[in-house]
């Protein structure tokens, strides 16, 4: 029962985590990072995001023109390094107000609830 | 090779020939930018393992690059699929039986159930195969029923009315004897007739093969309504009045034929309605024209009915809507 408990709650989370993710990559990309870069600058300002969700959805972003990339060959191996186009940039302005409105929203709702 | 060569190598196998190379060099070097961020420049094949551990098993992987998901029909086109593939199934197994059914007993081919059998078994998944294949290409190119409204309006949404409900099992029923009545008289128009016994002597009924393509435009015509009913999922105004036309295109097609029957029977000296000397004459050539004329003056009756029905339906629809926007008004005030 429990495991079932805690399996419902990390999916739960998951899906809670997967709507901020998009906003979060392009919010990261006013300069070009590659992927594990990426990671790692999220990680640092704790937002863990697994490997096998962001370089899916960084394509996906690509494909959908939000993002621009291009493969450097400078450093010790090739990287694909990911930057926000100008489309993205329009699309992460209107995001960024949509979270903010979001935000207030919830911590209205939530604000007599105890965690 | 190396345990990352094999895992990129056993990846790209689930991609897409056309991103495969791609996806498979943003992903050797994303693991190794992963490898030397944790272990440093030299991992060991263990250090490799937990990180491809991590970055999830080569098919799963693969997976997360498909953004509409690995279907071979998608839930947009499952239910018609799911639907098609019933009718499908119904159409197939009657086709077969009535083809044995002819070759028994008009042609007096030996029967064997075991061939039968076989036959229903191979015939069945090899429609449904088919059907299949379509679907996955309707799929691939991301069709969608044309019939789905977009933008969808709410307002479009059908009235609460009882009157307007498809019966959905006589539909079905309706349109799986009509498929097999078309395969019948396109098929084998040579075996419309009667026969005295099985394998005994057929008699060819020549006033409906006079008729034969009125009778195929009128039953293909009634498939697709039946199609589009089922589709729509209840009778509005439009398809009752098409239902309307369709029976009257009937009355008259059986008028031709009860016309045709009786002046058959009239040039072969059997005027009237059937009666017992008729049978006793042992001319089974009449016995079967007046059989014939008989069902069709039957079919003539109950399509008539229908139609006086249809009508009735569409008065009764009309005035049900009417007290249910009344109520609405009456609860609104």
């Amino acid at each position: 029962m429990e495991n079932t408990q805690s399996e419902q709650y990390q999916k739960l989370t998951q899906e809670l985590r997967r709507g901020i993710l998009v906003l979060a990559a392009l919010s990261q990309l006013e300069e070009e990072k590659y992927g594990y870069s990426l990671i790692s600058s999220l990680a640092e300002q704790g937002l863990d995001i697994e490997q096998g969700t962001l370089y899916p959805l960084l394509r996906r972003l690509e494909e959908q023109g939000l993002l621009k990339s291009e493969w450097n060959t400078e450093g010790s191996r090739p990287r694909r390094y990911y930057q926000i186009s100008s489309k993205g940039s329009q699309v992460l302005g209107n995001l960024t107000e949509e979270w903010r409105n979001l935000t207030n929203v919830m911590e209205k709702l939530l604000a007599g609830i105890s965690s | 090779m190396s345990l990352l060569d094999r895992y990129i190598h056993e990846v790209g196998r689930f991609l897409p020939r056309k991103k495969r190379g791609s996806i498979q060099a943003e992903l050797r070097s994303s693991v190794i930018d992963t490898l030397e961020g944790r272990f440093g420049p030299e991992p060991d094949q263990d250090q490799v393992a937990e990180i491809l551990l991590e970055f999830g098993k080569p098919r799963d992987v693969a997976a997360s690059y498909h953004p509409r998901g690995q279907y071979l029909v998608g839930p947009g086109l499952y239910p018609l699929f799911q639907m098609v593939a019933w009718i499908v199934v119904a159409a197939v197994l009657g086709a077969q039986l009535l083809a044995f059914g002819v070759s028994a007993f008009i042609a007096g081919e030996p029967f064997s159930a075991l061939e039968t059998l076989a036959s229903l078994v191979s015939s069945v998944p090899a429609a449904l195969g088919w059907l299949l294949i379509t679907f996955m290409i309707l799929q691939y190119f991301d069709a969608k029923p044309s019939l789905e409204e977009d933008p969808w309006d709410p307002k479009s949404l059908p009235e609460l009315n009882p009157e307007q409900e498809l019966k959905k099992g006589e539909l079905i029923l309706g349109l799986v004897g009509g498929i097999l009545i078309l395969v019948l008289l396109t098929l084998f128009p040579q075996w419309v007739g009667f026969i005295t016994a099985p394998g005994g002597k057929f008699y060819p009924n020549p006033v409906i093969l006079d008729y034969l393509v009125l009778i195929q435009i009128s039953l293909l015509a009634t498939i697709l309504m039946n199609i589009y009913l089922l589709w729509k999922g209840s009778w509005t105004f439009l398809t009752r009045v098409i239902k309307l036309g369709l029976d009257a295109f009937g009355v008259v097609i059986l008028a031709f034929l009860i016309q045709g029957h009786n002046a058959w029977l009239v040039a072969n000296g059997s005027s009237g309605v059937m009666v017992i000397s008729t049978i006793e004459s042992n001319n089974w050539e009449l016995v079967g024209m007046h059989a014939f004329r008989l069902a069709f003056v039957v079919a003539f009756i109950v399509t008539v009915i229908e139609i006086f029905a249809t009508i009735y339906r569409m008065v009764r629809s009309k005035m049900a809507s009417d007290v249910s926007a009344k109520d609405f008004v009456l609860k609104v005030e």
